[in-house]
């Protein structure tokens, strides 16, 4: 049903699309001066770049206002479809490849409405009416832009297999007014163009618009590298323990899964990622000795346990993270009734993020195989969480974690993972639950002792 | 590490020849102001506007690399203004009024930062006036006074060409300035400072010198509708930019702090891999190494000792040179495989996998083996020696460093250590 909808959709759009085009060819005047647009055109389309994760936005849509001021509309829609022709070549279907066309020449044409209403001056007369230029490229933007955001939005609400809503918020909303703003150098090649420069304009107004894009581009590629050393990082303070292994990962996984099930804003998202992943990274400073020793530990060997926590903020402190990755990392072990460590806070004056984190970390823990147990189930996990919800976690919390888990499911530690070891009497984990006084909780969870 | 090139404010102490580009740039300025005051201010629209853009920018610069603070927009407001014509202006501004107007602006844009306690630097601004200075000379030298935007190319090449000639004027003048700079903070022979200025030249400053050409461009043709049109990109660009920078130096302090995991483990004394990076980054720039190469040499210092954590017992003092080779070789392999992991820094792990090996059997043989690795192997000797606690006396370690030319320690590598040391490095 849907597939039959989305192809009549398409078909009629591309109808409409290629009776424009076909309009737009009887218009043509000036042949050598379209050619040079179109060029221009197909420059920037090859210069692609990412405006948001996922998203490609082409220079083309600068390069379009040019043609607006310099040809008119019309052109503009020749263009536009010469610049399309590149991208063919792309392996998506054939039916996104058709859409993709028919949208932009669409766009084009809606801008061209736009800018025709708006009483835009086409040729040498832009320079004498700077302001009514200024004015219609702003509209024809808009327009062109709201155009495209219609069109896709429409087409994936008929596909329905994404919400059109995220589309808006994630993708259209941020690229909005930057492509709006850059637009406005599409104006100025033009008046360069007028001005007596013609296509070499091109190269002076395009110059600033790739260092923008390598810009942009570097942003991504430092983020990455940044995530990509603090997992390497973990990594090896985890190999000191094998059987954590994977587990800060596991870790930043799952409070990434419940900070986007409570809707948080992407930057805190973001930090909320990072603190999953670096809350033990303090574990580096206390002896390997301590980690690895089977059976209890002494109360000095639990105090050097117990100073992982700041030991973490001491090495973290400098990188410049939001604070609540910091309180993050300092409070992940409190407990909801005032009986963690290090500071003993309880209910809500321990900091959000550490709430977050401290479930799911013993979530992994019980779901993960320790030398001293096999991995719980993680119905049975979650039965424990919710008894120990009012006493160890925040009780909303827990509650949104159950569902969430019940919802989305958990993948398993997959890790391969030492098993069991049955002659450790108590192996030690110091965020397992199971555990009696010094790791975890008591009563409820009483592990294999 | 704090880089001896970290001058913020007006620190005379530090300055060196900032005193001069200072001076010369106040200088400059005042003389300029003196001669517009008596001939009289032209066109007061086109004043107005770009003062008020370059003191803008200068308000919202920011800081990229180490120690480089950038103002674009105020960068390309100047040098447009610089090289404004006809048909909007009836005179363009003679260079005095050029030069006033942007060293007005750009006091009046710095005061605000100055008062409000961020991060300024009279030395760069003052840069910025000379080089606009002579950009604004080599344009009115080589453009006809009757040029102006009049829509006929015979026109408009021209002048394009005359203002990529004072662009390229400002930039080369600024690379000079700042190559001589370098040279001066860092020790980094004259060649290599201009090569790498040349290469900032050739990237940012190309973007920032034809921002100021189409701005000029489009103000002269479309008079004051242009500097909004020009200004919004180029502001969108600078966040851009800026967001950039911020994600470079969240990079670059995770990886400082994940160098300090071996202090907090105990296997290295507190500050030991920064001082070892800070002579590391000392001898290359003394070797004239390009920013990329020192980048990964300052991280492969830093991280040299991260094998250890996989070793199982800390060594008292964090002594490596107690330890056997082999052991630290394998550490040194461990600490390798580690930082390749994360897949972006695989030139640092080469550079670590080879940091312990000795130069008769690494590089004198394997020209594969980089430089950086002798470099690293010298730092972590060096600073064993004279570091904190073991504390001996530079003269004397030295002297032991010496011994070991050409069998354990690369030639160029101790030589160019002579030199740093011998200029007064200390830790």
């Amino acid at each position: 049903m849907r597939r039959v909808a989305l192809r009549t959709f398409v078909s009629l759009a591309t109808l409409l699309a290629l009776l424009i085009l076909g309009l737009a060819c009887g218009q043509v005047s000036d042949l050598w001066t379209l050619l040079a647009l179109c060029l221009l055109m197909l420059i920037g389309g090859f210069l692609r770049f990412s405006v948001a994760p996922n998203y490609l936005a082409s220079l083309d849509s600068v390069v379009l206002m040019t043609v607006y001021v310099i040809a008119g509309p019309w052109a503009a829609v020749i263009a536009a479809a010469v610049a399309y022709l590149p991208q063919v070549r792309r392996r998506i279907p054939l039916i996104r490849r058709v859409f993709n066309g028919a949208q932009r020449i669409l766009a084009t044409a809606a801008g061209g409405i736009a800018y025709t209403l708006a009483g835009g001056p086409v040729g040498d007369s832009a320079l004498s009416h700077e302001g009514r230029a200024i004015f219609a490229t702003t509209a024809a933007t808009l327009a062109q832009h709201v155009a495209n955001a219609a069109l896709v939005c429409l087409v994936i609400w008929i596909d329905g297999k994404a919400s059109p809503v995220e589309f808006l918020r994630q993708v259209v909303l941020p690229t909005f007014l930057p492509m709006a703003g850059y637009g406005f150098l599409g104006l100025l090649l033009a008046v360069l163009w007028l001005g007596g420069l013609g296509p070499l304009a091109g190269l002076v107004v395009l110059v600033p618009l790739l260092f923008a894009r390598w810009a942009l581009s570097q942003y991504e590629v430092e983020k990455t590298a940044q995530a990509a050393t603090m997992r390497a990082f973990i990594q090896v303070i985890e190999t000191k323990d094998l059987y954590t292994r994977g587990h800060s990962e596991r870790v930043s996984e799952g409070v990434g899964m419940l900070g986007r099930f409570l809707r948080l804003s992407e930057d805190r998202q973001n930090a909320l990622e990072h603190a999953g992943l670096l809350h033990d990274v303090g574990k580096v400073g206390v002896p390997t000795s301590i980690i690895q020793k089977p059976g209890r530990l002494d109360d000095s060997e639990m105090d050097a346990i117990r100073l992982h926590p700041a030991r973490g903020v001491e090495l973290i402190g400098n990188i410049p993270f939001l604070e609540e990755v910091k309180s993050a990392v300092l409070h992940h072990h409190e407990k909801f009734d005032g009986t963690g460590y290090p500071a003993g806070l309880s209910g809500t004056n321990i900091p959000y993020f550490a709430r977050i984190i401290g479930i799911v970390d013993a979530f992994d823990c019980l779901t993960s195989t320790r030398s001293y147990r096999p991995a719980r189930s993680v119905e049975e996990t979650l039965a424990i969480l919710e008894q120990d919800k009012n006493s160890h976690f925040d009780p909303g919390l827990v509650d949104a974690f159950v569902r969430l888990i019940k919802k989305d499911g958990w993948k398993a530690a997959e890790v391969d993972q030492p098993a069991p070891d049955a002659n450790v009497q108590a192996g030690f984990d110091h965020d397992d639950l199971s555990l009696g006084s010094s790791g975890g909780a008591s009563g409820s969870a009483a592990g294999p002792t | 590490m704090t880089a001896p090139g970290d001058v913020e404010g007006l620190e005379l102490r530090k300055l060196g020849s900032g005193v001069v580009i200072v001076l010369a740039g106040v200088g400059l300025g005042f003389t300029a102001l003196l001669m517009t005051a008596r001939n009289g201010v032209t066109e007061w629209p086109f004043v107005l506007t770009f003062g008020f853009l370059i003191a803008i920018g200068e308000m919202v610069q920011f800081k990229v690399d180490r120690s480089r603070n950038r103002a674009p927009i105020a960068t390309s407001a100047a040098l447009a203004y610089a090289m404004l014509r006809g048909p909007s202006l009836a005179t363009p501004p003679d260079v005095a009024q050029i030069i006033a107007v942007t060293f007005v602006a750009t006091m009046v844009g710095v005061g605000p930062r100055a008062i409000a306690g961020l991060r300024w630097d009279l030395v760069v601004s003052c840069r910025r006036v000379l080089s606009v200075a002579c950009a604004a000379v080599v344009f009115a030298a080589v453009t006809p006074a009757d040029l102006s935007w009049n829509g006929s190319w015979r026109h408009a090449f021209p002048l394009i060409l005359a203002m990529l000639l004072g662009v390229l004027t400002a930039g080369v003048v600024d690379a000079l300035v700042g190559a001589g700079q370098a040279t001066e903070r860092y020790n980094k022979p004259f060649p290599a400072s201009l090569r790498d200025e040349l290469m900032v030249m050739g990237q940012i400053g190309m973007a920032m010198g034809l921002g100021g050409v189409i701005l000029a461009a489009g103000t002269s043709l479309l008079g004051l509708w242009a500097p909004p049109l020009v200004v919004v990109p180029l502001l969108l660009t600078q966040f851009a930019f800026r967001r950039f920078a911020s994600a470079q130096r969240t990079y670059r302090t995770t990886v400082r702090s994940m160098a300090r995991s071996t202090e907090i483990a105990g296997f290295s004394s507190p500050g030991q891999n920064a001082r070892t990076a800070a002579l590391a980054v000392a001898i290359g720039n003394d070797l004239g190494l390009t920013p990329a190469r020192m980048e990964a040499l300052e991280y492969a210092a830093l991280l040299s000792g991260v094998g250890q954590l996989a070793l199982a017992d800390p060594s008292p003092g964090g002594a490596s040179l107690l330890r056997s080779r082999e052991e630290r070789q394998q550490a040194a392999e461990i600490g390798a495989s580690i930082i390749e992991r994360s897949g972006v820094l695989d030139h640092v792990a080469e550079i670590v996998r080879h940091s312990n090996d000795p130069y008769r059997q690494g590089r004198a043989n394997n020209s594969d083996i980089p430089l950086e690795s002798g470099i690293v192997n010298v730092s972590l000797a060096y600073e064993q020696l004279v570091g904190e606690g073991t504390g001996q006396s530079p003269d004397k370690a030295m002297e032991s460093i010496g011994l070991g030319i050409g069998a354990e320690y690369d030639p160029v590598v101790v030589e160019s250590l002579r030199r740093v040391i011998g200029r007064g490095f200390r830790f």
